[in-house]
């Protein structure tokens, strides 16, 4: 087909909005592996553990939106917290090397999908109908919807609070510390356990909150933790692995990659051309736009 | 493990431990076969039949049907005294909607379930996938869904009483084109099995005829279509066609083509146009929009008794209309075929060919020489939310 300039506005739109997840996301992800030190693929997960907590708090109990939405977002945090206690913090503090814990976060993926596909059967549900209303609007010949702006607006939010968590309170202090090295933060007197813990919190928060945010948007599936967490992981490595805010900047550009890359050849090229440019990165860039 | 260190008494203890475990699995054996033995004298083995249904995933809301159709049929041939006296049993397999999946499942059912006949696929992938297997063990594989035109003449054992899509393809694209004058289609299409034997009917067709299809492939797992349906959007066609495998997929690609505040010309293929209620719930977005299903006659006194009994067992209206005829309808064929020639793979498959007239909740079937049941598809246009028969 022979594409065309009036396109380009909704590209860019549909670029931000998958780029707005995937910072949302993102920044959990980098939150873990700056502190704990490894690829976590259990945080894919609590996407997943989000978004069947909120179609369960919502849809199935019928709690509105102002009490479902934050009970979703803490049990993922929790759930999170949970997992980093039994699983995690036993295999670190017997010093378990990063690829250990990869795989065991992998059998967290494993274990908590299928539960929830038990639970809730692997069909694709949508939270859609549970917005009041989801108007789309216009920019310069693109279109967004209000939960699209809703989810750009999170991202920001978000990153700005982390920025000033990390910046100015104790804790980002001790996160600092710990994520500079372990062992001398310990020396100083700062409890890395429990500050790890935390961050597991925060991070299982942030992950479900996406899963609500895709719930919305679009819709959920047990096996979609995987698909996401693949994306994440690519805009984290891109923008520099363990880099709050360059994690931010690989999440837009993978995003732009995926949809512009399609623009002139067909769609099913999308995921191969971003994990060509994954590729290209690791060859030539390995430590990503923004290192360390 | 730790070295024996203790000397003989732990290494009697040990000899002790598996002669005792040897002894429960032995006099397991032993009492339990004995048991079936017996049970065997007392009642009528049942004739087993395996399944093959995509009991999870985007496509389990076909199956949940299929499940109790099969079961309102199963129940009343066996309090009607089953098959010679002997009850059918089904064995129902996950088959996922998929060919890895299917090709698991129609494993199990022939090497450890020992079946003659699989009833199913559902989905075309997962009936393209178990046809090699249960053409290499002699077993009759009998479908009443999967419509792939793939699938015809595909073996000696496979057959079906649900048409090929070659009809739906056809029907579709002589109406977008000769009637209603379109000569660009875009196209969506999900890479299953089944959505592509609807595309590849529907393209030869519409270009034999003469028209151009702008075409989009997505996988059955991606969620967000948005540059895709931006490009379609774009290339200014006179009608959409989405072709996926299941209405969760399509109800996924309906939501973002409002999202981008598009308001094309909608078809659909017979898979999501049997889902009565996704239809309701985008009435606005489907007005004047077009499908092709393989129709049912509520005349039909088999299939109207179904629809009721359907009703008063499971407390819902039976789903996927089209789909549940054939799926009754196949579980008494089934019983006729064991009649006539006893449970044997090869013998049924050799039956099938020569059904024909055979009076079903469905009408009347004839299966062809190919495997296919012959008959077609009939063009319905969507009003107010509802399927009107379509006239020109």
């Amino acid at each position: 087909m022979t594409p065309n300039m009036d396109i380009f506005p909704q590209l860019v739109a549909n670029s931000i909005v998958s780029g707005a997840i995937y910072a949302v996301l993102v920044l959990g992800f980098n939150l873990i592996f700056s502190t704990a030190k490894f690829i976590d693929i259990g945080y894919g997960v609590m996407v997943v553990v989000g978004g069947y907590a909120g179609f369960y708090f919502m849809k199935m109990l019928g709690l509105s939106l102002w009490v479902g939405v934050p009970l979703a977002v803490l049990l993922s945090g929790v759930l999170s917290l949970a997992v980093y206690k039994v699983v995690y913090a036993p295999l670190r503090a017997r010093k378990a090397s990063s690829s250990v814990l990869l795989i065991a976060s992998l059998g967290v993926l494993t274990f908590i999908q299928a539960i929830v596909a038990i639970l809730f059967t692997s069909q694709f549900q949508t939270l859609a109908n549970l917005l009041p209303g989801n108007p789309t609007l216009e920019f310069f010949g693109g279109t967004m919807t209000a939960i699209q702006l809703v989810t750009l607006a999170i991202a920001v939010v978000l990153s700005l609070a982390l920025f000033l968590l990390l910046r100015f309170s104790m804790f980002g202090k001790a996160l600092i510390a710990v994520s500079d090295d372990e062992e001398v933060a310990k020396m100083v007197g700062i409890n890395t356990e429990k500050n790890i813990g935390f961050v597991f919190f925060i991070a299982g928060c942030i992950g479900g909150l996406a899963g609500l945010l895709i719930g919305f948007d679009t819709g959920i599936e047990p096996t979609m933790g995987l698909l996401w967490l693949l994306s994440v992981i690519s805009a984290s490595i891109v923008g520099g692995i363990g880099n709050l805010y360059g994690g931010i900047a690989g999440a837009f550009l993978v995003a732009f990659i995926e949809n512009f890359g399609i623009w002139k050849v067909s769609g099913e090229w999308r995921l191969a051309i971003a994990f060509t440019v994954l590729l290209l990165f690791l060859i030539w860039k390995p430590k990503g736009l923004f290192p360390r | 493990m730790e070295p024996d260190t203790q000397g003989s008494g732990a290494g009697m203890a040990k000899t002790i431990t598996w002669l005792v475990v040897l002894l429960l699995i032995v006099g397991g054996f032993v009492a339990y076969g004995g048991k079936a033995g017996t049970k065997k004298v007392e009642e009528k083995t049942p004739i087993k039949i395996g399944v093959l249904l995509p009991l999870t995933g985007d496509a389990a809301s076909y199956a949940e049907g299929a499940r109790n159709i099969y079961k309102i049929a199963v129940d009343e041939i066996n309090a009607m005294g089953g098959i010679k006296g002997q009850p059918l049993e089904l064995i129902i397999e996950d088959a996922k909607c998929n060919g890895k999946d299917a090709t698991s499942a129609a494993q199990k059912l022939v090497s450890v379930d020992k079946v003659q006949l699989i009833l199913g696929g559902f989905c075309s992938g997962e009936s393209i996938a178990a046809t090699p297997i249960a053409t290499e063990a002699k077993v009759a594989l009998f479908s009443p869904g999967s419509s792939s035109p793939d699938l015809t003449g595909i073996s000696p054992y496979f057959f079906r009483n649900y048409p090929s899509d070659a009809s739906q393809g056809r029907v579709l694209a002589d109406v977008l084109y000769t009637d209603k004058g379109f000569k660009k289609v875009a196209l969506i299409q999900e890479q299953t099995d089944y959505a592509l034997g609807v595309y590849k009917a529907f393209s030869a067709r519409f270009e034999e005829l003469g028209g151009t299809i702008v075409k989009e492939e997505v996988t059955t797992a991606s969620s967000d279509f948005r540059s895709q349906l931006t490009k379609l959007k774009a290339s200014k066609s006179d009608a959409f066609f989405i072709d996926t495998q299941t209405p969760a997929m399509s109800e996924r690609i309906f939501k973002q083509v409002q999202d981008l505040k598009w308001k094309p010309m909608i078809v659909i293929n017979d898979a999501t146009g049997g889902d009565v209620t996704l239809i309701a719930t985008y009435k606005d977005l489907l007005e004047g929009g077009i499908t092709a299903e393989f129709s049912s006659d509520p005349n039909n006194a088999k299939f109207a008794k179904l629809l009721v009994d359907y009703k008063t067992q499971f407390g819902a209206d039976m789903p996927y209309q089209a789909y549940g005829q054939t799926e009754y309808d196949a579980v008494y064929l089934i019983k006729d075929a064991i009649e006539a020639v006893g449970y044997n793979g090869e013998k049924i498959a050799a039956w099938s060919r020569i059904v024909k007239d055979w009076e079903g909740a469905s009408g009347k079937i004839t299966i062809g020489e190919n495997g296919d049941r012959i008959g077609g598809h009939t063009v319905e246009v969507i009003k107010a939310g509802k399927k009107e028969v379509y006239v020109k």
